[in-house]
């Protein structure tokens, strides 16, 4: 059977590729997670998903 | 027509029975059939299937090292949401106490004559089939046409087991009554299920996640039972001398995409009834990875999954059974065991 790669491991691998904007912004929704609202960390996730969909047109 | 008039000229009232709907009135909380589609995608694929057996392997020993404690030949064994035999295979394992330096037990599977595997989703029940622990246990596959219903006569078996499936009944409190109608007079009903806090780090990313970018939650988890309500079940069930207890097995995964990737392979996604919420958004799977990351991560960089599984043992009644004494007939304060163990063990308090 040939092996082909699921989206889910192709997310995985450029998520991967993003370690620090990952952690920027797991930071700021860490530092006040009990009182979570809409687009708190915007800046931080535009960032990061700028980054991944980088890595996922890259292959 | 006129109304016939009782005695004061009022009409005479005619009044009708309250009638409750047999049975308790239940509310399906899985989709029975999104569950059984998920098993059976789950089983086509044989050799991711078993890769992810982890779980369920481990669960199924940690059930099998109870049945030690009962020093009893079995002949006849349920294997109640059978899954795809885990607990036949680690029957047939040579030494169920894997953590124990006591020498070589016989393979449980000796102590049980015959072993009933009952599931509903067939390709998972006849999945390992072909393999050689078949030949090493007198198993039968029985597959149920509902998770809900045993199809088996009273006092047939002198065990009933279950291993990670109960988890997904809507109707326990009637799975647990008839189990405990199928089972023989002082035979015990062993399970283990999946309940509580099972995955929180993955409930709590997945929330915030969904929180910080679209400003609301929506239900991705499947509620699960709370050890807390176990022991009122089993007993409204009918069982005596019951046990409870809690254990977390904590599993690290490299993301949250394997652990999520690993779930559906096992078939134990989501099966929430009514869930028309549609699949979660890339958006949302991303910013969830990050939060796992910072929220619960592991210092090397991995993240912890953590599954918590409650333990239940409960025995049929009958007539010849131990029983627990009677209140106020104890000889021993505890407050003096308690007590004398802190302070170093007080000479003389018995």
């Amino acid at each position: 059977m040939p092996q082909k790669t699921r989206p889910v491991e192709r997310i995985a691998a450029a998520v991967a590729k993003c370690p620090h904007e990952s952690a920027a912004y797991g930071k700021c929704v860490l530092a006040d997670y009990n009182n979570m609202s809409k687009d708190k960390c915007l800046a931080e996730f535009l960032r990061l998903k700028e980054c991944f969909t980088a890595a996922m047109k890259k292959r | 027509m006129r109304p016939s008039l009782g005695r004061f000229g009022y009409p005479k009232s005619v009044r009708g029975y309250a009638v409750q709907a047999p049975g308790a009135p239940t509310l399906d909380v899985f989709s029975r059939r999104t569950k059984w589609l998920q098993k059976e995608r789950a089983a086509r694929d044989a050799e991711t299937s078993r890769k992810v057996d982890y779980v369920r392997d481990e669960v199924a020993a940690r059930l099998c090292e109870r049945l030690l404690d009962i020093k009893r030949h079995f002949p006849h064994v349920l294997d109640l949401g059978a899954n795809a035999c885990n607990i036949a295979r680690i029957l047939t394992r040579p030494n169920p106490d894997s953590y124990s330096a006591a020498p070589v037990y016989e393979p449980l599977s000796s102590r049980v004559s015959a072993l009933t595997a009952a599931e509903s989703s067939r390709s998972l029940l006849h999945r390992d089939e072909d393999l050689p622990f078949n030949n090493e246990i007198a198993i039968t596959r029985h597959l149920l046409a509902s998770d809900e219903t045993l199809p088996f006569a009273p006092h047939t078996f002198d065990a009933v087991l279950s291993s990670c499936s109960l988890h997904w009944v809507n109707d326990l409190p009637s799975v647990l009554t008839q189990v405990n109608n199928i089972l023989k007079p002082d035979a015990p009903f062993m399970a283990a299920m999946l309940g509580g806090d099972s995955l929180f780090e993955l409930r709590t990313s997945l929330q915030l996640a969904e929180m910080e970018r679209r400003g609301g939650i929506g239900i991705h988890m499947s509620p699960l039972a709370d050890v807390r309500d176990v022991g009122g079940l089993l007993q409204r069930a009918g069982f005596r001398l019951l046990t409870v207890d809690v254990d977390d097995i904590v599993v690290d995964y490299p993301d949250s995409f394997a652990l999520m990737a690993d779930l559906q392979a096992m078939g134990e996604s989501n099966a929430l009834a009514g869930r028309d919420v549609p699949p979660i958004r890339r958006d949302v799977l991303v910013a969830a990875d990050a939060i796992y990351r910072a929220l619960h991560g592991n210092d090397d960089g991995t993240l912890p999954a953590t599954f918590r599984l409650i333990y239940m043992i409960g025995w049929k009644e009958a007539p010849q059974q131990a029983k627990p004494l009677e209140r106020g007939s104890g000889m021993v304060s505890i407050k003096d065991v308690l007590e004398g163990q802190r302070t170093g063990g007080k000479s003389g308090n018995r």
